[in-house]
């Protein structure tokens, strides 16, 4: 990769038709025309198409999950048919919506075609905001639906409203976590070809789940599932925006078999700010009851999500949110209203945390009020109510997303927290002031608690090469994690084999015809675990071939060799007997392809400690310090955990501190370059110090739990608890990203 | 993102430049084209011919005169920032140029092509006006100076003519007696300045102030000059600094939502720039020299 082999989405682009899309420049709008007439006529178009040209019109993006029933009961899950339009026929809800596409020979071209195609609206009246939209008497964006309500939950448990009228302290807050997301390092981008001799279509996307996409791509064409084949190149990075399908995807695939031509369409920067799947954009109104000591009594919230004009995730979405609302503490009492709003903003899809770092920032901000008001530190806060070994595992009242009961199944929480503030202890503060004279310095600290793994399956392939190597792949694509090194390690290690005797290829729907995907921290549990359940399978097919050529009743395996009676043979002698000629000719191929399932979530637990200073003159916040440590199970590559921890506590301040997609009262975003929307650089994050908390779990067979979203979740709510620590504690900060100009103001209270 | 059809030349020399740049009045001259290109990408520009100044290496050189420094039209910013010549003779500017986004953009981006876009939020201009800088400016039909004040006249829009080109910019070098300060505050390192400020200070051997000029940016759709006649003969102090820092900032206008908090960054940034420049006259050595 850092040679420059890498084999990214564009890089397969040579030979291809390129594809621009035509996109609303209206938030809200009645199409009244498309007058495509002077692009058809340029040199070097190839054609424009709409919905209609496509066999789209009135087609949408189908939906990718159904909700657990024992979930949707124990929550009163509501959830809306969304239709989200591949193409928009007559209608448009967002700025940047796809509504036709231009096909020429180059780029340049296309774009310059695209740019004299007028559609001609009338426009609508403009939701951007959540609570308005949920107004009765607001219209509903969608004919087909009463209102704007996506999705709508509730949960209680224990007796918070008698809690809150005796307890000792209750804190209120309002907290507001802005709309931002992913922004991987690659925009998206989608190839396609027709292959008139085998009559299919080759799909290549730059996507986390590539079995969804073939999925969506047969639901909405009727075609077989051999008819298409979604492939995988590298990828250079999902977070979770390219965990959904996209209606690009789709137009690609059946674009190339209307136009039998090879199309590529590669998103640009510009685009992709515009019109890929966004996240966060959550308001929760809180409530938190402790008695005199600082022990919870009860909680209690009422959140919103603007999922804009829609999302495939809303039902992840906003079940990730209220669960995650418990937390790692003792919570005897919880109440959570939930509910989704449409409005004409883009998309929104998971992004990394999905939901968990809003209900965190919600969470850790008001155990921070209520520390306050106890008159404790947010340290002490935390001891009194953290799950400690005598507490986990832990069992709560309502089941999980999958239906099963939650059951905590951590160690030691509190030994986190003990860990992180050893790690950074707030007398650093100190040397941090000397350092930065010009800044207030302050300390802040947030737990974090995530269900990992979620199920209810995974698929992997493992073969034997001609050689007797292997080749191994997995259902959850690559985006960039490392699954080339992971699960080649997962199989050397169940195969008894040095790691180079294994090669990792990239995930296809054609060799591997079942598979979930790469998202909600479940790569390594699922798919690690279904190449290890793959290679075991592997080991006992080939024994028993073992078996027959050494003439023995059984074989014992070890260190790649199959011995019986004083003999052995190995896997080069094996595949060298299966060939034509050989002892074992026309034997089955040594290939074995498994399903994993695993019975429920994995919890992945932590505490980040941050120290960081706020300017004194302008507010401007700078992160000095940070650490982390997690209880994470068995680490198959401690390297790439690491790895995955730092990158998301760099993402975590960039949501903190920076990144928001704004938009203008009228729809229009106004964050559509990177003058505008503003990702952290190296040069606003510190070195981060991450300690790895082994806590093995029997939930599947390599003992290991999710760590891809852990590095977020937690960093908005520790940076907020420095920026008040800083600050002297006269301030409380409740939204993100936080304002710089809010800090200073709040500076003229501050004693220098 | 691809620009629209454009004609491309690369001439040989000023005066071939200055030929292609006086028969077409829709073209734009490109040095390193680090604005340019990102708005014909986002077609917000859309110049008839791109003339490609960007090889001529006549343009590429820095003199250093009996009071100024003279510098090539094409000088890199990158260039600015690490030439020992320029930190010695014009700190100010050396200084200002770190500010300028990152170093890849440094490398190419020039001080003719910042000077040329007139971008309120750039450091380049700024330096200038407070500095006091002469432009060279050539057309087909003769040459001309015009000083930096009156240079920057809106958002984006300079006083050239469509057929004119910066070639040559004279900066005063700095002198004894003389100090300086470049203060600049974004949210990220290379990000546009929410508010910066450039301050030079002259002073007597008395101590007493002979002249202050400062200026800052994107407080207007242009660098704004102030100078502080009221302060010469007195002598400097903390309390002076807040004084002028508070007037000056009171008398921006900033096109942003939150002028309240414009205009306490940019007090901020003139009260630290004024103290700096004091403080360089007071350091060791004398003033002129970058610490």
């Amino acid at each position: 990769m850092l040679g420059g082999r890498g084999r990214f989405l564009a890089d397969l682009a040579a030979g291809a038709a390129h594809v621009v899309f035509i996109r609303s420049s209206q938030a809200h709008a009645t199409i009244t025309g498309i007058d495509t007439t002077v692009a058809e006529r340029m040199p070097g178009v190839h054609g424009v198409f709409g919905a209609a040209d496509l066999g789209l019109d009135g087609a949408w993006i189908p939906a990718l999950t159904t909700p657990d029933p024992d979930f949707s009961a124990a929550t009163s899950l509501e959830l809306a048919e969304q239709r989200l339009p591949i193409l928009a026929v007559d209608r448009v809800h967002y700025v940047g919506q796809p509504i036709a596409v231009v096909v020429a020979g180059d780029r340049y071209v296309a774009e310059d075609a695209a740019e004299s195609v007028v559609v001609s609206y009338e426009t609508l009246p403009v939701l951007t905001d959540a609570a308005t939209a949920l107004d009765p008497d607001s219209p509903a964006l969608f004919g087909h639906l009463p209102d704007n309500q996506a999705a709508r939950l509730e949960y209680e448990f224990g007796s918070p409203d008698e809690a809150f009228e005796t307890a000792a302290h209750v804190v209120e807050g309002t907290y507001r976590m802005e709309r931002h997301g992913a922004v991987p390092l690659e925009c998206r981008g989608v190839l396609a070809d027709y292959d008139a001799g085998r009559g299919r279509v080759e799909v290549h996307t730059s996507t986390q789940v590539p079995h969804m996409v073939r999925n969506a791509i047969c639901a909405v064409t009727d075609w077989d599932r051999q008819d298409v084949v979604v492939s995988v190149p590298d990828v250079g990075g999902g977070f979770g925006t390219k965990a959904n399908v996209y209606g690009e995807e789709i137009v690609l695939a059946v674009l190339a078999r209307h136009t039998e031509e090879r199309v590529v369409w590669v998103e640009d920067r510009q685009e992709h700010l515009l019109a890929s799947a966004q996240a966060r954009d959550q308001l929760h109104r809180a409530r938190l009851a402790v008695d005199a000591e600082g022990a919870i009594l009860a909680w209690d919230v009422d959140f919103v999500v603007d999922i804009g004009a829609g999302s495939l995730w809303v039902a992840g979405i906003v079940a990730n949110t209220a669960v995650h609302l418990m937390g790692p503490y003792r919570i005897p009492a919880m109440h959570v209203r939930g509910c989704a709003a449409m409005t004409n903003k883009t998309l929104v899809a998971q992004y990394r945390g999905a939901g968990r770092p809003e209900a965190t920032f919600a969470l850790e901000r008001s155990l921070d009020a209520a520390a306050a008001v106890v008159g404790i530190s947010g340290e002490e806060i935390r001891r009194r109510n953290l799950l400690g070994a005598g507490d986990l595992p832990y069992a709560r009242p309502i089941p999980y997303r999958d239906g099963v009961p939650i059951c905590f199944d951590g160690g030691d929480y509190l030994a986190c927290l003990d860990s992180a503030v050893r790690t950074l202890p707030r007398s650093e503060v100190d040397v941090c002031a000397i350092e930065n004279p010009d800044h207030h310095v302050g300390y802040g600290l947030s737990s974090y608690l995530e269900a990992t793994g979620r199920g209810p399956h995974e698929t992997a392939r493992v073969r034997v090469l001609p050689s007797g190597q292997f080749e191994v792949t997995a259902g959850a694509a690559s985006a960039g994690q490392g699954h080339e090194t992971v699960f080649a390690q997962v199989a050397a290690d169940a195969l008894d084999v040095p790691l180079e005797q294994v090669r990792y290829r990239p995930c296809d729907t054609e060799q591997l015809p079942e598979g979930v995907g790469t998202f909600a921290s479940r790569s390594a549990v699922l798919a690690g675990s279904a190449v290890h359940q793959a290679c075991g399978e592997l080991i006992a097919l080939a024994s028993q071939r073992a078996a027959q050529l050494l003439d023995a009743e059984s074989v014992g395996y070890a260190g790649g060799r199959f011995a019986a009676a004083g003999t052995a043979v190995g896997w080069d002698e094996l595949a060298a007997a299966g060939r034509v000629g050989g002892a074992g000719e026309g034997g089955a191929a040594l290939d074995v392809s498994s399903v994993y399932r695993v019975p429920t979530v994995t919890w992945t637990m932590g505490v980040h400690a941050v120290i960081l200073g706020v300017h004194r003159r302008t507010g401007i916040v700078k992160v000095l310090r940070y650490a982390v440590s997690h209880e994470g199970g068995r680490e198959i590559n401690p390297r790439i955990v690491e790895g995955q921890i730092v990158g998301g506590v760099a993402q975590g301040i960039g949501g903190a501190l920076f990144e928001a997609w704004r938009y203008s009262p009228t729809g229009e975003p106004t964050s559509t370059t990177f003058a505008a929307y503003h990702l952290p650089l190296t040069t606003d994050v510190p070195p981060v110090l991450v300690n790895h908390h082994h806590v093995a779990t029997p939930a599947n067979p390599l003992g290991v739990r999710g760590a891809g979203e852990s590095g977020t979740i937690a960093v908005y709510a520790a940076v907020a608890a420095a920026v008040d620590d800083a600050l002297g504690g006269g301030h409380h900060v409740t939204t993100t990203p936080i304002g710089t100009a809010d800090l200073c103001r709040a500076l003229d209270k501050v004693a220098s | 993102m691809k620009p629209a059809a454009v004609c491309y030349q690369r001439p040989d020399s000023v005066a071939e430049a200055l030929e292609l740049l006086a028969q077409d009045a829709e073209a734009k001259l490109m040095a390193g084209g680090q604005s340019l290109i990102t708005l014909m990408n986002l077609r917000l520009a859309r110049p008839s011919s791109v003339i490609d100044i960007g090889r001529l290496a006549e343009l590429n050189r820095v003199f250093d005169d009996t009071d100024d420094l003279v510098l090539g039209a094409l000088v890199t910013h990158r260039t600015v920032e690490t030439d020992p010549l320029i930190a010695a003779r014009a700190p100010l500017l050396a200084d200002a140029a770190r500010y300028i986004g990152h170093v890849a953009i440094r490398n190419r981006g020039t001080i003719g092509g910042s000077v040329a876009h007139a971008d309120p939020a750039a450091e380049i201009p700024l330096a200038t006006v407070v500095l006091g800088a002469t432009f060279h400016v050539e057309s087909v039909s003769g040459r001309r100076t015009v000083a930096a004040e009156e240079m920057f006249v809106s958002l984006y829009t300079n006083a050239l003519a469509a057929d004119e080109m910066v070639t040559w910019i004279s900066i005063p070098a700095i002198k004894p007696g003389q100090g300086w300060g470049f203060v600049e505050f974004a949210h990220q390192h290379g990000d546009y300045g929410l508010a910066g400020a450039g301050c030079l200070l002259t002073v007597d051997p008395d101590g007493r102030i002979a002249a202050v000029r400062a200026g800052v940016l994107s407080m207007a759709d242009r660098p704004l000059l102030f100078v502080a006649d009221d302060a010469v003969g007195k002598m400097p102090s903390a309390q002076l600094w807040r004084t002028l820092a508070d007037r000056w900032a009171d008398a921006c206008e900033p096109a942003v939502e939150d002028t309240d908090y414009a205009r306490r960054l940019c007090r901020a940034a003139l009260a630290d720039a004024l103290a700096d420049a004091h403080r360089r006259v007071n350091a060791p050595g004398g003033g002129g020299h970058a610490d």
